[in-house]
């Protein structure tokens, strides 16, 4: 064997092992990728939800019954409506 | 003695057939063949099955979640929306026979079913089963927690319905598997369906997905939707439709508001009504659209638009003078007024709703051709082109068909029917100077151009006659609405039962404001109402004067008639804005 041989072993030997190495962070990346996209899926779900339950809280119904009955607010009537004019 | 090898000693000779090795020797060799042949058929020609029985214990197809599209109001409240749900499913060959007791009763109550019947569904031949659908989360968590194995937990949606009732006609609703079923879920089913993706990944051995593969399919998410409803006025729509209906104790009513500018529909009420969040009762007759799928005879609603033909020839004016009388006999039947009039101007027919009025300018000066003419350019007879399901097209039937007894009785709206949105559509015209303006349910605040069928003049005049049915001496003074100038005009129907008129009714009204620059059309229909009076006038003008007055006030309409204040002086922005800061600057001062 001459020293040729010798270096072109070792390279090859390099290379295996960097693969081996590279391969092993594409998993670990790949894995930290799947949870964030696990994660995002999970907030969109979850802010889907938030939406759901805000308007849940803002609807027509509920909006009435908090006025009348908690806070003794009455419908607008024009009689106790002060319409004011654009300024010039 | 010549010495013998021992293989030749002649009685150890066996003479063996030559033919014994031959074959010994071709079996081996056809043995070796075969081996080599599998070997080569598994590395050639015959690999593709082996691989893929390779792929398929390292690789999984996993789908990609994507949700059905939100249904929006015009303002952007949501109202349909998909959340995460969970279905439980029982893969029935891995879920044990002797699963503990305890386990199958916490199970069924977590399921809400009966324990018998969660055995039975256990015992079911299919490779998987369905024990319960769209379970709420904090259920499904308890359910993973009992650890039964074969009892697994599937991801899917399930669609919330936030306004409920008051929206279920408009919006519809989907099935278990998120398919529109009813309302704009099913018409627009195309654009809202989700369309799930697909990729293919590597597993390890514990089934953790480890690699990509590839992407074979990228999910699709449906699209939006944004309607023209305004979920306040829809909401205030259907109140007003609902009280009626229950104080008159009729059988069912309803209402459309449209915008005249940009011929959006801004609310389209139904009651009686359902929770389109509750899946037990999604059937029968509260799910009819009545507002679009029934058809009616509109009487006195129609009217106008006959008088509106004698007006545009110059046939009359709206101050002619007119001889009524007690009857007009065209045909077999007299026409008859609920009270009856020796004169009227024409103005007054309207404002009256005098039937003979009508029948008589109507057969003085009109052909049935222009009346047919004049109905369908109004969009009667026609389908109204909005994309809901069941929308119907009512009936005009052909005027060569008509007795002139057809024609007397067509002019003040009987012999035709149409929907509740057409009379509601073609009440358009008299709000915008003489045009029919296209209406959209989706979302579009621009102005819309519309197309003529009248002149301002007449178009005009008649929404002044129709302030006059509003307005004592009219037939609908309760259809007056606080702070603004309204017109409309009652209806009240004989309904049909088989093939004569019964003793039930219909009542509604159509109308537009504000009168003097109309902002809003709005018909109402209350459909059987048997406590006291049955007129238009009576009961379906509140209901009109209800959703005028709130969703104008809604719309931020100025008032344009006189309204008491009870404030008592009228002051500027500039003078308010001194006087707050004073009574700021006093409080600072304290």
């Amino acid at each position: 064997m001459n020293r040729a041989t010798l270096t072109l072993l070792a390279l090859l030997l390099v290379c295996a092992l960097s693969l081996v190495a590279a391969q092993q962070r594409a998993r670990k990346l790949f894995i930290a990728q799947e949870r964030a996209q696990i994660e995002e899926r999970q907030l969109n779900q979850e802010w889907l939800r938030l939406e759901y339950e805000q308007r849940n809280l803002s609807k027509s119904a509920r909006i009435r019954d908090v006025a009348r009955n908690q806070l003794h607010m009455v419908p607008i009537s024009p009689e106790r409506t002060l319409y004011l004019k654009e300024a010039q | 003695m010549r010495p013998v090898g021992f293989s030749t000693t002649p009685n150890l000779v066996l003479r063996l057939p030559m033919w014994r090795s031959r074959l010994m020797l071709f079996l081996l060799f056809f043995v070796f063949m075969m081996l080599l042949l599998r070997a080569f058929w598994i590395q050639g020609p015959g690999n593709a099955f082996y691989e893929a029985k390779g792929v398929r214990g390292t690789q999984r197809e996993l789908e990609l979640p994507a949700s059905r599209g939100k249904i929006l109001d015009r303002n952007g409240q949501v109202i349909a929306t998909s959340l995460e749900a969970k279905s439980v499913i029982a893969y029935n060959d891995t879920v044990p026979d002797d699963l503990a007791a305890d386990k199958v009763q916490k199970l069924a109550s977590l399921l809400q079913i009966s324990e018998v019947e969660l055995r039975k569904k256990l015992k079911e031949e299919r490779k998987q089963v369905f024990l319960k659908r769209q379970v709420n989360p904090d259920v499904a968590q308890q359910i993973k927690q009992l650890e039964i194995p074969g009892i697994g937990l599937n991801n899917e949606y399930r669609r919330f319905y936030p306004e409920g009732e008051a929206m279920a006609h408009v919006v519809g609703f989907t099935n278990v598997n998120d398919k529109g079923q009813e309302g704009m879920e099913l018409s627009r089913e195309k654009d809202l369906a989700a369309h799930p993706g697909q990729r293919r990944v590597v597993v390890d051995r514990l089934g953790r997905v480890v690699e990509d593969v590839a992407i074979e399919q990228l999910p699709q998410n449906g699209k939006d939707l944004q309607l023209s409803i305004d979920s306040k006025i829809q909401f205030l729509a259907y109140n007003a439709v609902k009280s009626a209906v229950e104080e008159h104790h009729a059988k069912a009513g309803g209402a459309v508001v449209l915008d005249t500018q940009t011929g959006e529909i801004l609310a389209l009420a139904n009651y009686p009504s359902y929770n389109p969040n509750d899946r037990r009762n999604l059937s029968g007759e509260q799910l009819r659209n009545r507002v679009l799928t029934d058809t009616f005879e509109p009487g006195s609603t129609i009217k106008p638009f006959t008088i509106s033909i004698a007006l545009e020839k110059g046939a009359v004016a709206p101050n002619t003078n007119m001889v009524i009388g007690a009857k007009y006999l065209v045909g077999p039947k007299p026409i008859t007024d609920t009270h009856p009039y020796t004169n009227l101007t024409v103005a007054e027919v309207i404002q009256k709703s005098s039937n003979i009025g009508t029948a008589k300018i109507a057969m003085n000066n009109l052909s049935s051709e222009e009346m047919w003419d004049f109905y369908t350019a109004v969009g009667l007879g026609q389908s109204p082109n909005i994309g809901f399901p069941g929308a119907v097209a009512g009936t005009v039937h052909p005027f060569k068909k008509w007795m002139p007894t057809d024609q007397a009785r067509i002019a003040f709206g009987y012999g035709i029917s149409a929907s509740l949105f057409q009379v509601a559509r073609a009440y358009t015209v008299f709000a915008r100077d003489g045009e029919l303006v296209p209406l959209t349910i989706e979302r579009s605040p621009e102005f819309k151009p519309g197309t003529r069928v009248l002149s301002a003049k007449t178009a005009i005049e008649m929404r002044e006659m129709l302030e006059t049915v509003t307005q004592p001496g009219g037939t609908a003074v309760k259809a007056q609405a606080d702070g603004y100038r309204v017109g409309g005009k009652t209806g009240t129907a004989h309904k049909l039962v088989g093939k004569g008129y019964g003793n039930s009714y219909r009542a509604y009204f159509a109308g537009l404001a504000p009168i003097s620059a109309p902002r809003i059309v709005v018909a109402v229909m209350i459909d059987e109402p048997t406590g006291g009076s049955h007129y238009g006038g009576d009961v379906a003008a509140p209901v009109f004067s209800t959703i005028v007055g709130e969703t104008l006030r809604t719309l931020n309409v100025l008032p344009d008639s006189k309204v008491k204040q009870m404030a008592l002086e009228e002051r500027s922005p500039t003078e308010i804005r001194t006087a707050n800061a004073q009574t700021q600057h006093m409080a600072l001062k304290r």
